[in-house]
């Protein structure tokens, strides 16, 4: 092996994407000493956060580095068995709840017998991942934040990291924004844009690779920087969540209570919930905002709320679409309404809020991809590339992080054995299994998801007509009884008589539309 | 001046969720976020004002003439950098070993 290069590939990020390209480079048998993974957190972890559900069984495949880690990795929660749907207006919750004993292992003979989700908590899953790597004898370095890559046969002190990602500041507001980038020297950029990329610039000292995997996550800064995902610069809102989260300390034994959880033995982690909600919680909040800021006036927050159980803590949290947010509204509050709602109350009362956090959310779908995965010399994986599922049935992105990490880590070392890791022989292995992979066919699939997810009835009638239909029909109350159909027609009625975009949205066109477009989930 | 609003039944504070996280604040010039001011003067909208998580920004809402931004309480999310459009926030993670750091995650 030639060693002109500091290291055959440097993982920045050591995420779920980063530490599975790490370990799959392992497996592929480049030398442990050959790859360095670096982290911007102390303790790497530190700046990491999930809602929290990893699905699937993707960490299998480095059980000869990570042993038994259902049972082992503090990080990994419990084991989901138990999944809820829910609709929740101001009042009323309805919820639909499945158990699944095939989903903890213990049972059912017609679907694969195996668990295959936990509730994660990412400060202490990638820690415990980063003492494994280390163990393997890869490189781990904490504390390390990279905002330049080293180009070759271009100066890096020639140009200011900073300035790739920086607005300019002497011009345009609005939509005529401009970009520091644009105003650098033509030639400057198409080296930075398209140049062989070959290791890293950590505090003025270069660090050479074969190979620099990108895998930042979400908010990933070199991505934009180095022009994977042009579409970055523009305003990418559209297409943006925030998650907001706390975790709420109950104790194991009253989660396992109050949630009905198996508490766990030697052979068997503890078992645990995890829910998913259509809110329709903001209707009083955001007129109140109208009347303030008439600027985004009749819009509603696109808000869907989660409830996952840990072992000894919940994490409680919304997940807000950015472009949906009207003015007048601070995030913070709508996390706090949800938090009041009567049914997320009582599930969190005697709760100690032990932690509170943001993250974004990619929610790319196939129309908003980074136009490129590879440069020369690098790749991007994970939530950098946006590969996040939705679907409003599941969410999930950090399966899809391991898997693209997994199948980077085998192209890399494929491309590096050839001795060619040009952005061609990468797409051709890397993009390729990605496109390939479920991943991409997933996304496919589900692409009319999105319209679906984004109807505004959902954030609106669609709660308050199932919550005050099901209110209605479960009752007794010494009246008179009508079919749940008549029920369901006369909340409709109310429901448009109270609220003008009701009235709009509601009409049996508008009802159908939605049903139409929900049968693609 | 407060963060407190009146939310249905109860009042709530955000910064009481954020003196639950770690930070690690580094020094002024070494801001991570540094936000153009008086850009803000003409923006209609406030974006960042209400999307801010940590509520580092302060501005009309609190009835102040002028932006207040403090870098010190973010949590490092972006969505500030998302949601201004008038190219005022100039955006990047602190450096190594600054910021927040999160015990659960």
């Amino acid at each position: 092996m030639d060693e002109e290069t500091d290291f055959d590939a440097i993982v920045i990020g050591a995420g779920f994407a980063g530490a599975a390209t790490a370990f799959q480079l392992l497996k592929e048998g480049i030398e442990g000493d050959r790859i360095l993974v670096v982290d911007r957190g102390e303790p790497i972890g530190g700046k990491n956060m999930t809602g929290g559900i990893l699905w699937g069984r993707e960490l299998d495949a480095f059980k000869e580095y990570l042993g038994n880690w259902e049972m082992d990795c503090p990080g990994i929660e419990r084991c989901i068995n138990h999944k809820k749907v829910g609709f929740l207006n101001n009042e009323d919750a309805i919820f639909i709840e499945g158990r699944f004993a095939s989903w903890d292992g213990t049972g059912g003979t017609e679907e694969p017998s195996q668990r295959s989700a936990w509730s994660v908590l990412r400060a202490k899953t990638d820690a415990w991942l980063a003492e494994k790597m280390e163990e393997a004898g890869i490189f781990v370095m904490a504390g390390i934040k990279i905002d330049q890559l080293n180009i070759n046969d271009l100066d890096h002190t020639s140009y200011n990291a900073r300035d790739l990602t920086d607005p300019d500041k002497d011009s345009g507001v609005g939509k005529a924004q401009k970009w520091k980038v644009d105003s650098l020297p033509r030639e400057l950029v198409d080296k930075i844009r398209n140049g062989t990329i070959s290791g890293i610039v950590q505090d003025g000292e270069v660090m050479t690779c074969k190979v620099v995997v990108i895998a930042e996550g979400s908010n990933s800064i070199l991505t934009r920087a180095y022009h994977f995902d042009r579409m970055l610069h523009a305003q990418s809102k559209d297409d943006m969540l925030l998650g907001i989260k706390e975790v709420i300390h109950l104790g194991k034994e009253r989660i396992d209570e109050r949630f009905n959880c198996f508490p766990g033995d030697e052979e068997r982690p503890p078992s645990g919930m995890a829910m998913e909600l259509a809110l329709s919680l903001y209707r009083e909040m955001s007129q109140d905002a109208w009347e303030k800021y008439p600027n985004t006036k009749g819009q509603y927050p696109r808000c869907g709320g989660f409830f996952y159980t840990n072992e000894e803590t919940v994490s409680c949290g919304i997940i807000v679409q950015l472009k949906s947010l009207p003015e007048g509204l601070h995030t913070y509050d709508l996390y706090q309404a949800f938090k009041a709602q009567p049914a997320i109350a009582a599930l969190i009362e005697g709760g100690e809020v032990i932690e509170y956090g943001g993250h974004l959310c990619p929610e790319y779908g196939l129309h908003r991809m980074p136009h490129r995965f590879t440069r020369d010399g690098a790749v991007v994986v994970g939530d950098a590339a946006g590969l996040v599922f939705a679907n409003g049935m599941q969410i999930q992105g950090m399966n899809n992080a391991l898997h693209s990490g997994k199948l980077a880590g085998a192209a890399i070392a494929r491309c590096i054995a050839n001795g060619d890791v040009s952005a061609a022989a990468l797409d051709a292995t890397y993009t390729k299994a990605l496109k390939k992979s479920y991943i991409f066919r997933d996304l496919k699939r589900f692409k009319p998801a999105t319209k679906f997810l984004n109807h505004p009835g959902n954030f609106t009638w669609v709660p308050e007509l199932i919550g005050k239909t099901a209110n209605r029909v479960f009752r007794e109350i010494g009246e008179e009884k009508f079919s749940a159909e008549k029920v369901l027609l006369k909340t409709r009625k109310e429901l448009r008589k109270r609220n003008k975009s009701n009235k709009k949205g509601m009409n049996i066109f508008g009802i159908m539309r939605l049903g139409l477009l929900g049968r693609k989930l | 001046m407060s963060g407190t609003q009146k939310i249905g039944m109860f009042t709530y504070d955000v910064k009481n969720g954020l003196g639950l996280i770690d930070y690690n604040i580094d020094d002024h010039e070494f801001a991570h976020i540094i936000v153009d001011i008086k850009k803000c003067d003409e923006c209609s909208h406030m974006m960042c004002v209400w999307g801010c998580p940590a509520q580092c920004y302060n501005f009309r809402d609190q009835g102040l003439k002028q932006m207040k931004f403090q870098y010190e309480d973010c949590i490092e999310c972006g969505t500030c950098f998302i949601m201004c459009d008038q190219g005022a926030v100039s955006w990047n993670h602190p450096r190594g070993g600054f910021g927040i750091t999160y015990s659960q995650g």
